[in-house]
């Protein structure tokens, strides 16, 4: 087992149990992770940043392989910046102006195309189909299909606001709330069950931590992380007596 | 009984951390095995992949941080491996800075346990800014996007590359996707335009999201969290951490819904209606 394996096995050991003792109360633990994994989190994103666009796409190409036309959207960038500049803060318009221009250009029609156009495709498909085999009344495709249709359009009632939710509307309207609880429940359910994943992964990892391969970090931390609540809990009690 | 009810309802959320701890742990430990269903979303992902013939171009997108690393590391390492084993070409790239040394380290893993040579049998290409855009550059021209690889060889001279001019000339493109940039944004600016066909793998929080694009046939198949990852693992027949997380994912669903149900019933043996509590 390599040194930067054990140490980084260490590292990530202690800032996991760290963020966990927040599970027992706020505590110096915790607020130490959590500065750790801003700082680290920001200052990573940094690096890229720096290595994988503005060396690797923008400098090395306008600089060192003359491709001047990159000049423009260099320039375009540093102009964003002129907002902290109160005298030149208008230029970065220009830059805003020609982000928003192409972003709504490009991402109108496909938006349009991708998430209204073929969903109502998908919503209106036929009940009864016919094939080789002849004519298909019922089908349980048939009634996804309409299940897809009454939830789409009973939804819609309950957000339509412009007129009263009374006689059929109000019906409608409820049957369309019965959906929304069915699909709350269901986002839940796989919301329970990725925050669960997390959870096993971390734990996967502590597992294997706490093995003698890496000098049973986990079982070490943990022991250190306790004792260390349990002093600052002592050290809280007795400026609270005083 | 009332006074018992009262009390549960106000135990202290430690225990209930604690309970939780234990049940993760423990099938962690001691793995039950529990049996796993393959679903059609997941399988049609696979079939797609076995149905490439050797050579095809397969462009694998690892849109995700080191907070998706549970649920999409798994399906990382399963695609790849069944990429390689089909000797496909494989591409690889980012949308998310800060998933750049994780999907590195994904593709350098397991190209080497499958004794694949970098930049003849496959790419990884780093880090693609611009979200959209990056998608549309790759669709116009794949060289321009990308003048060098993560390592900064150039892709002109990439054996791996030889044929692939832009987007149309991918076969199959799969998205692992924590968020935006990711599925749908493949699906939106390339798909639609280019027309490959798709396929994704996503966090269990945002797969009730995808599944309207799976039922239109806009996606071809999806894999859903820790469970997908696992589905896939089952049907590639190298079953790894997804499969092994299971037992861990049922016995924490099982006490979930024993504590919602338990709740229930002593929330209605305090006799107490919503009103009242208020």
């Amino acid at each position: 087992m390599s040194t930067e394996l054990v140490v980084g096995a260490w590292i990530a050991t202690g800032l996991s149990l760290f963020i966990y003792s927040f599970l027992y109360k706020d505590n110096p633990f915790f607020k130490l992770g959590e500065h750790i994994f801003v700082g680290v989190s920001v200052g990573y994103l940094l690096t890229i940043t720096h290595y994988e666009v503005m060396s690797k796409k923008l400098y090395v190409p306008l600089v060192q392989q003359g491709q001047w036309r990159l000049a423009v959207p260099a320039l375009l960038g540093l102009l964003m910046l002129a907002r902290f500049i109160p005298a030149i803060a208008w230029l970065s318009r220009l830059s805003f102006a020609f982000i928003l221009g192409i972003s709504s250009g490009v991402a109108i029609p496909r938006q349009l195309s991708s998430f209204i156009l073929q969903q109502i495709q998908g919503t209106v498909e036929p009940l009864v189909t016919t094939g080789d085999g002849g004519v298909s009344w019922f089908t349980f495709a048939g009634l996804n299909t309409l299940l897809v249709l009454v939830g789409v359009v009973s939804v819609l009632v309950y957000f339509f606001f412009s007129i009263e939710h009374t006689r059929v509307v109000h019906r409608v309207a409820r049957v369309g709330i019965y959906f929304l609880m069915v699909s709350f429940g269901a986002a839940f359910g796989y919301t329970v069950m990725a925050r669960m994943s997390l959870l096993i992964g971390r734990f996967d990892e502590l597992v294997l931590y706490a093995s003698a391969d890496y000098g049973y970090a986990t079982l070490v931390l943990l022991a250190g992380v306790i004792a260390g609540l349990v002093w600052w809990e002592r050290g809280r009690s007795q400026e609270s007596r005083q | 009984m009332n006074d018992f009810a009262r009390r549960m309802l106000n135990l202290d959320r430690r225990v209930i951390f604690l309970l939780i701890a234990v049940v993760t742990l423990l099938p962690l430990l001691y793995p039950v095995g529990l049996p796993i269903r393959v679903s059609p979303e997941v399988r049609k992902v696979y079939d797609h992949l076995e149905s490439l013939p050797p050579g095809a171009v397969f462009l694998l997108s690892l849109d995700f941080e080191p907070a998706g690393k549970p649920e999409l590391y798994p399906m990382s390492i399963a695609l790849l491996r069944h990429a390689f084993r089909k000797n496909l070409t494989v591409l690889g790239l980012t949308l998310w800075p800060a998933g750049t040394g994780l999907a590195e380290a994904v593709f350098s893993q397991v190209a080497q346990e499958s004794g694949k040579e970098k930049g003849k049998d496959y790419v990884f290409l780093g880090y693609a800014p611009g979200d959209a855009n990056a998608i549309i550059s790759m669709g116009q021209d794949f060289h321009a996007a990308f003048p060098a690889d993560y390592y900064g060889t150039k892709t002109a001279d990439l054996a791996v590359l030889k044929d692939v001019r832009t987007l149309r000339d991918v076969h199959y493109v799969v998205s692992l996707s924590v968020g935006f940039p990711g599925l749908d944004t493949w699906y939106v600016y390339g798909k639609e335009k280019y027309g490959f066909e798709l396929g994704g793998g996503c966090t269990a929080v945002s797969a009730p999201l995808f599944y309207p694009l799976l039922n239109t046939g806009q996606i071809n198949g999806l894999l859903g969290g820790l469970r997908g990852a696992a589905e896939y693992e089952i049907l590639l027949h190298s079953e790894g951490k997804a499969t092994a997380g299971m037992d861990a994912q049922s016995a924490t669903h099982f006490l979930i819904i024993v504590l919602i149900v338990a709740c229930n019933c002593f929330y209605f043996l305090t006799g107490q209606t919503g009103r009242q509590r208020r």
